[in-house]
């Protein structure tokens, strides 16, 4: 019973890392705090949805349109609307920018897609496999696998390529960066838009396994940032150990205090890991590798 | 011109004093549905007020502050339901306010900027949490009614509407002596440099509970009022996040740290929302979005401020034509 506990939690944990990595990214680098992403994932999700509905595209193959689609929004979402607020304001006003973002993007999601709650049922969301006496569904399987590999290949880019250098630089020291001739403006936007776009994957991906709508991203940016600060900012191993972290206290929540409560848990894990590692539990501040 | 009407201290009595007799004399003239409206404005009024105590002069930002709305609404309900008085419920609701202030206040507010802002969202997400499966003592999803006043409708909305209106008002009495007072001083030299203000030996920690209790309070009477008002009341509607965010919006949108900034923006903003946009119900959060980011844009320091400056600018002028 316990391991079946925590093989779910560990199933959801690998999802709940992917989808805070992004936020955590644009949080630690860009330095926006994006009220928005949770209108982001979720409109991943509908993009797998409607690709899925209209053209019949494998769920699991859609991610990567989703992912394009996402990173090209966040990149002009930064540049145009977010660049010029943090220029001229303080934190706060920007935060109350990328919530009127969210604003936008939700009605234009309610007005496409309306309120229901939408799933995705994949031709091989029947079949299970079986772990040392634990029946897995398949699905989640995958969709563990995808997101871990998702979060890989970002650790990669962000380690090894000379882009992914750039951005780091940029994080650390912008002055030095730019003196060394990076376009610190730039990478801040690129470094947005792939947060957008692993969000949009985590969206598609979170389709596959549970109902979806627009009511949700309030949550998901409530879950975004318990992850993010259970881990650290910009750190893709904090956002891991806080993805899975809250995956096994939910799912160990849900059997002894009920679902009902999920969202106050992780809530109630965040104050009390704000007030006490204000850095979080690994305690780096910035992306480090 | 304007500038020196305003300055003139003898007409700035008259004239609030007639803005004064003007609100108390209205509802005896207009139909309900105003009355209503003109409600609606003091409590985001109030609401706005309390937030900019925050914002304006602490340089805080609690986004989840309608958690001290929602709490006070339930408090007075619950005790209206068990048969206590109104006004007594109401002092209930401020005083689970004021615990929570304290037993929460002093560890979050060790936080800083964004922190401390999501801090109040996690704060505000667990507690609605709790009042929404706490169903044997508020009802759970199906929400809580209060007691209706046995009297005419006409009677009762004008009842409410100087009970937000008197409420707003001490709002505005309240942050004009906070403003003038020492304490006031301390709180603005902490938004100003918070390792300065301490250096100075301003006790922070206690300064910063002090202000966030007084808005606590200010905000769980409206959440009192509102849920007698309404007579019922839901999760859903008192821990909206959402009145929080649109409070704040208005009090950007009038200027922060102004003493009739909030209140010019919940003015203009509800006057507004219920001419203009109500009509496109479809698009009304899309609207609210376009006009946020219209507001950051164009108008960044506030309505009060931009019309400061443009009286300043006149006033410059003047003196340049005149010499």
């Amino acid at each position: 019973m316990i391991f079946e506990i925590a093989l779910n939690g560990l199933m959801l944990g690998g999802l709940y890392t992917l989808m805070g990595a992004g936020f955590s990214l644009q949080w630690g680098i860009s330095g926006i705090i994006n009220l928005a992403y949770g209108g982001m994932t979720v409109l991943g999700a509908f993009v797998a949805f409607s690709l899925f509905r209209l053209v019949s595209v494998q769920p699991l193959v859609s991610c990567i349109p989703a992912a394009i689609i996402m990173f090209s929004l966040g990149w002009a979402i930064y540049k145009f609307f977010l660049r010029p607020t943090i220029r001229r304001g303080t934190f706060f006003v920007t935060l109350i920018m990328t919530f009127a973002i969210e604003l936008v993007l939700e009605n234009f999601m309610l007005y496409v897609w309306a309120s229901d709650y939408r799933i995705i049922t994949s031709p091989y969301s029947g079949i299970s496999v079986q772990i040392l006496h634990a029946e897995v569904p398949l699905i989640k399987l995958i969709m563990f696998a995808i997101s871990i590999a998702c979060v890989y290949l970002v650790h990669l880019f962000m380690s090894k390529t000379k882009p992914g250098k750039a951005i780091q630089a940029s994080a650390l020291n912008p002055q030095g960066a730019r003196v060394v001739g990076i376009d610190v403006e730039k990478m801040y936007a690129i470094n947005f838009g792939i947060g957008a776009a692993i969000g949009a994957v985590a969206g598609a991906l979170m389709s596959n396994i549970t109902s979806f709508s627009v009511v949700l991203t309030g949550s998901l940016v409530g879950k975004v940032f318990v992850i993010a600060v259970l881990g650290g900012l910009g750190n893709i191993w904090g956002a891991a150990l806080g993805g899975i972290t809250l995956g096994l206290v939910e799912s160990y929540g849900t059997i002894t205090i009920g679902s009902e409560y999920n969202e106050a848990i992780g809530l109630v894990v965040m104050v009390l890991v704000l007030v006490l590692r204000p850095r979080g539990l690994i305690g780096r501040k910035y992306w480090d590798v | 011109m304007l500038r020196q009407l305003f300055e003139n201290k003898k007409i700035r009595i008259i004239g609030i004093s007639a803005i004064v007799l003007f609100l108390m004399g209205i509802p005896w003239l207009i139909t309900g549905y105003w009355v209503r409206l003109l409600t609606s404005i003091f409590m985001y009024a109030t609401l706005s007020k309390a937030i900019d105590l925050m914002i304006g002069y602490l340089g805080y930002v609690p986004f989840g502050n309608v958690v001290f709305f929602g709490l006070g609404a339930y408090t007075t309900g619950i005790a209206m339901s068990h048969g206590i008085p109104f006004p007594l419920a109401m002092v209930m609701g401020a005083l689970i306010s004021i615990m929570v202030c304290i037993f929460i206040g002093v560890p979050v507010l060790r936080l800083r900027g964004h922190y401390f802002a999501v801090a109040t969202v996690g704060l505000n997400g667990a507690i609605m949490a709790i009042a929404l499966n706490a169903t044997a003592l508020t009802g759970g999803a199906m929400g809580l009614t209060f007691p209706v006043l046995p009297a005419p409708p006409e009677i009762i909305y004008r009842y409410f509407y100087y009970m937000m209106f008197a409420l707003m008002v001490a709002a505005i009495i309240v942050s004009i002596i906070i403003v003038k007072s020492r304490f006031g001083y301390a709180v603005r030299s902490i938004k100003a440099n918070e390792e300065a203000a301490r250096a100075l030996g301003i006790n922070t920690t206690v300064t910063k509970t002090a202000i966030w209790i007084i808005s606590a309070i200010i905000t769980s009477i409206a959440g009192a009022i509102y849920g007698f008002w309404m007579s019922y009341i839901s999760t859903m509607d008192v821990f909206n996040i959402m009145i929080g965010v649109t409070c704040i919006l208005m009090t950007l949108l009038g200027g922060a740290g102004t003493i009739i900034g909030p209140i010019l923006g919940a003015l203009i903003f509800q006057f507004l929302s219920e001419m203009v946009w109500s009509q496109f119900l479809e698009f009304h959060l899309g609207i609210l979005g376009v006009i946020t980011i219209l507001v950051i844009f164009f108008i960044p320091g506030g309505l009060v401020a931009s019309l400061k400056e443009s009286f300043t600018r006149a006033k410059v002028q003047h003196k340049e034509a005149g010499s």
